[in-house]
């Protein structure tokens, strides 16, 4: 975790588990739940979004499959696997832990 | 780690490889999808149609480029772009076809080569002997170098000294193969066959299984044993068609009913061929009261398995202190002058030990062709790199990374480097016949000899690495950054540089490696013409030689000496008869063989001064003819006459080199000689003395290196006879006369074996024709070496020349002639020429080293050689730099100066 771009990559793979654990998700779908839930503070970008999508997917954390979508069109849903249930846990703990470090970190300099 | 994940993961890989098409078009209607709910989603948001789609796209960062970043995630896109690779680069080198040539057969005959030799090195030298562990056996050698004896052998009293004495020697075996046999199979045709005479421990100790029944074993030794025949298995398939019906049927050995037990496993045979091994009561001369008591009744090979532990060094020393306790212990068995010795060697050493040299010395030329190959596929690597320098820079800026741009030239180089590969590994193949029949010359191992797959292994690694160093090249040739070259104006045509003096240094070392192989090549042909010119001492022209051995009972048939005399003069009388020929000898041997039958001698009333061997000499009983026939000259004296029967006076004639040993400069002539020494206990020879009635010329029967042999004649009717020899001349061609004198000797005697039957020219080319082989495979890799090196100079300069067009027009136009741009050009080539000689010099000087011992008559470092090398190379190096000077020469200043 030593370039800054790790910490966005990972953080992007650590929302997309925690949106597919809620329930399956076409791409689409998923771009603009990210957008709605952060459109503030995180800016996700398109273009970042699908190559995350098929990193998870070869890495074996979430699967895929062709669906109908809510318009009745066919499109790539993604589920969470069991390997990738685990794999959100071990992640949001390395994030939980490392929000904490950071905030402490952040108080002490405020002190 | 969770297997349902992995087999997830591998799942998906194999589908972007295999389905790739499908993935893709997944891919695709994923973005798609996702395009399109954009675009609705910002139509939405109030947008137009158009730049709400244009929006979407742009979102992604490109639709492509979203896809690449896609495959990226992959992890098979090496592979993938591998394969693409592969075609852009057959694409492109379909577009230099005279180039992708030139690399491909330069590399076959470069890689060909190297397999080849490889493959010849693995069956001999390489591979490990078939014998159960083979590295703990040895093989014991006595010599006794004094009477010029390399091989004495051993007796049984020696090797039971030996088995009870050296405790380094777990086990020994005896091998003994000096009785001659026939063997009479089921269709009653005697056949003349190799039988080793074996201990009952021979195939235990050397570790070899039978493929087929069993093997001679302990309860097979001894006088009371019944005799038991094994065959190798060349024999087995050879001479009874691998069938194994013989097994359990008899055969006649000399006359002995012997039972064939089994078949043993294919193994290199040393120190002789054997085609049967027998155990010790088929051979009754091993039985005789002399053979098992007489120290100096020396018969038996020797071979050994280490006991645990001990190395071959220990074994060595304990054997040579048995061997110096035993000189001591029986003075009368060891004279001092024959310098008796003892060495053991590892038997895989002992089996390599004539090829070992040669073979090395054929890989290394073979290594240095391939070298010299790579350096020329390097130039032109390098030639071609600089015109291709534009393709790389647009390559470059369309996107190309650095190593994606190197390994474009990596997949165009194996592509290079397998086609040249491929069809090396077919000119290795084409070439295996001959290969064999080459290292049969040196090596028992030869029928060993084939390509598997470790030999094509190595030839494919050969390739690969070639490609590897190909493709660095470039880079040492400093095609420098991309950035530099697009900054630098307009179109560069020559190497920079570092690239120039790396690629005369290129020159220079084709050259050098050239002039290193062409010595060693000149040294060999040297060495054969010096041996040809050597004197055999046998002139006869236009002669055949058949040999007639006796067959059956050996012993009893060696006994019957009037009858033998009288049959073989009938069988002389009616091929004598026979039309063309001129004149019919009987010998005991056939000229320039070397004997079997070798004794000490003595002059009458000489003494030998102390501390010298007793004289040696070979044995030939010959008729009154032999000498005419054979074309050895009479010196002193007079030759035998018809009158020098089995019942008049007893008579001699000896060779020159003998008459010397035996009487110095006094004329021999009336003198008598005798043989002498322990052997004659148990020899049919007599020791009675016989007047010299001749000298005649010396003949070298021991190869043409060697010194002459000291013989004595004694007339074919006044000794034992063991077979005979006819020495037939011919009124023409003796080759042709074969058959009709075969013909006469069947109608004679029917049953009568006819065997070596070949002409004087023949057994005269046999020391030179291994040296004569070997000339030829280094010859050929040095004209090979030389053709690739001027090709390699020759583009050189061409290249040089043609990059310089507009240099040469310049000068051209400002007052130089013709004259003297040839010169410059001549000169640029000069310099390379005279550094790759020097260089080359230097080299074949500490070559030569290595060559030492396979030269006769020739220094390693032969100056006319060396001087006729270095004139060569010049010569044939200004030829080929001429056409690149003629065509610089030629230049049009008008022309140069426009193009461009």
């Amino acid at each position: 975790m030593s370039k800054p771009s790790d910490l966005v990559q990972g953080t992007l793979d650590l929302l997309i588990l925690k949106m597919l654990a809620l329930e399956p998700l076409n791409g689409f779908a998923i771009g603009q739940r990210l957008k709605q839930l952060s459109s503030e503070i995180l800016q996700v970008s398109d273009g970042s979004l699908y190559p995350a999508l098929h990193k998870l997917e070869q890495e074996g954390w979430v699967s895929s499959e062709w669906r109908r979508s809510e318009n009745n069109r066919r499109a790539k849903f993604y589920s969470l696997t069991r390997a990738g249930k685990k794999q959100l846990q071990v992640e949001s703990g390395n994030w939980e832990r490392l929000a904490a470090a950071i905030s402490a970190l952040v108080r002490l300099q405020e002190a | 780690m969770n297997p349902d994940r992995w087999i997830r993961k591998v799942a998906l890989r194999l589908r972007s490889l295999v389905n790739r098409r499908e993935v893709e078009r997944e891919l695709d209607e994923e973005l798609q999808y996702h395009v399109e709910q954009q675009t609705a989603e910002n139509i939405r948001q109030g947008m137009t149609p158009e730049k709400a789609r244009l929006a979407a796209v742009q979102a992604l960062g490109g639709l492509e480029l979203q896809k690449e970043q896609v495959r990226d995630t992959r992890g098979t896109r090496g592979v993938e772009e591998l394969g693409r690779d592969f075609v852009v680069a057959l694409r492109s080198l379909r577009r230099a076809p005279g180039f992708a040539l030139a690399v491909v057969l330069t590399l076959a005959l470069g890689i060909g080569a190297n397999t080849a030799m490889f493959t010849l090195l693995r069956g001999t030298l390489l591979r490990a002997l078939p014998n159960r562990d083979s590295d703990r056996l040895v093989y014991i050698r006595q010599s006794a170098v004094g009477v010029g004896d390399q091989n004495t052998r051993f007796s049984v009293p020696e090797v039971a000294d030996y088995r009870a004495q050296a405790h380094t020697l777990a086990s020994l075996a005896e091998y003994s193969s000096s009785v001659p046999f026939t063997l009479v199979g089921s269709d009653g045709a005697p056949a003349r066959v190799r039988v080793g005479v074996v201990s009952g421990g021979y195939f235990t100790v050397m570790g070899l299984e039978p493929v087929l029944g069993r093997l001679i074993a302990d309860r097979d030794d001894g006088p009371a044993a019944t005799s038991v025949a094994v065959l190798s298995h060349q024999y087995w398939v050879s001479h009874f068609g691998g069938d194994s019906g013989i097994v359990g049927e008899t055969v006649r050995l000399n006359g002995i009913v012997s039972t064939v037990i089994g078949i043993v496993q294919p193994a290199p045979h040393y120190p002789q061929r054997t085609d049967v091994f027998v155990n010790i009561v088929t051979s009754p001369h091993h039985l005789s009261a002399s053979m098992v008591t007489e120290r100096t009744h020396r018969m038996t090979e020797l071979f050994a398995r280490l006991a645990p532990g001990a190395t071959v060094e220990q074994a060595q020393d304990e054997v040579a202190r048995v061997a110096a306790a035993l000189a001591k212990e029986h003075p009368e068995a060891y004279e001092q002058g024959a310098q008796y010795a003892i060495s053991l060697a590892s038997l895989r050493v002992a089996v390599n030990q004539r090829a070992s040299l040669t073979f090395w010395l054929l890989m290394g030329a073979a290594a240095f062709v391939l070298l010299i190959a790579c350096a020329n596929v390097a130039n032109l690597t390098l030639m071609r790199g600089v015109a291709r320098e534009r393709e790389m820079i647009v390559r470059a800026t369309l996107g190309a990374g650095r190593m994606r741009l190197r390994r474009l030239l990596l997949v165009e180089n194996l592509a290079l480097a397998l086609a040249g590969g491929a069809l090396g590994v077919l000119v290795a193949f084409a070439a295996l016949r001959l290969l064999v029949a080459f290292a049969a010359q040196f090596s028992p191992r030869a029928a060993e000899i084939r390509i598997d797959g470790i030999v094509l292994a190595v030839g494919l690694g050969t390739s690969v690495v070639a490609a590897f160093v190909l493709s660095l090249v470039p880079s040492i040739g400093g095609t420098g950054s991309i950035a530099g070259a697009l900054s630098a104006t307009g179109r560069r045509t020559t190497l920079g540089r570092g690239g120039q003096r790396f690629q005369r240094l290129l020159v220079v070392a084709q050259l050098a490696v050239s002039m290193v192989l062409l010595t060693g090549a000149g040294l060999l042909v040297r060495t054969l013409s010096k041996l040809q010119s050597v004197d055999t001492g046998v002139h006869g022209e236009r002669v055949l030689t058949l040999d007639l051995p006796l067959s059956g009972a050996l012993e009893e048939a060696v006994m019957k000496q009037p009858e033998n005399v009288v049959m073989y003069e009938r069988l002389q009388a009616r091929v004598a008869g026979v039309p063309g020929v001129e004149a019919v000898s009987l010998a005991s041997l056939a000229p320039l063989r070397s004997s079997i039958a070798s004794f000490d001698v003595k002059g009458e009333g000489q003494t030998l001064p102390p501390n010298t061997a007793t004289p040696r000499a070979a044995l030939k009983t010959v008729d009154p003819h032999y000498f005419g026939v054979a074309g050895v000259p009479l010196l002193r004296g007079r030759t035998f006459a018809s009158t020098d029967r089995r019942e008049s006076a007893r008579v001699a004639i000896i060779n020159e080199s003998l008459a010397r040993q035996l009487f110095g400069d006094v004329d021999p002539i009336g003198r008598r000689v005798a043989w002498t020494g322990e052997v004659l206990k148990f020899s049919p020879l007599s020791g009675e003395w016989r007047t010299v009635v001749g000298v005649v010329g010396d003949t070298r029967d021991e190869g043409l290196e060697n010194a002459p042999t000291p013989s004595v004649y004694e007339p074919f009717a006044q000794e034992f006879i063991m077979g005979a020899t006819l020495v037939v001349r011919a009124a023409d061609e003796p080759g042709a006369l074969q058959p009709a004198v075969v013909r006469a000797i069947r109608a004679e005697a029917p049953g009568q074996l006819v065997e070596g039957v070949t002409t004087l020219d023949d057994i005269r080319d046999e020391t030179v024709a291994p040296r004569r082989l070997n000339a030829m495979f280094i010859a050929s890799f040095a004209a090979l070496a030389l053709l690739i090196a001027m090709v390699g100079i020759a583009g050189v300069l061409a290249f040089s020349v043609s990059r310089r067009t507009a240099e040469i027009g310049i000068r051209m136009s400002l007052g130089a002639d013709a004259a003297r741009v040839k010169r410059m050009v001549l000169s640029e080539g000069g310099v390379l020429l005279a550094g790759g000689v020097g260089a080359g010099i230097v080299g074949a000087l500490l070559a030569g080293r290595l060559l030492r011992s396979l030269l006769f008559g020739v220094s390693p470092s032969d100056p006319t050689t060396l001087g006729g090398v270095a004139l060569l190379l010049s010569a044939v190096g200004v030829l080929a730099c001429w056409l690149p000077a003629a065509r610089a020469a030629r230049v049009d200043p008008a022309e140069a100066l426009r193009a461009d």
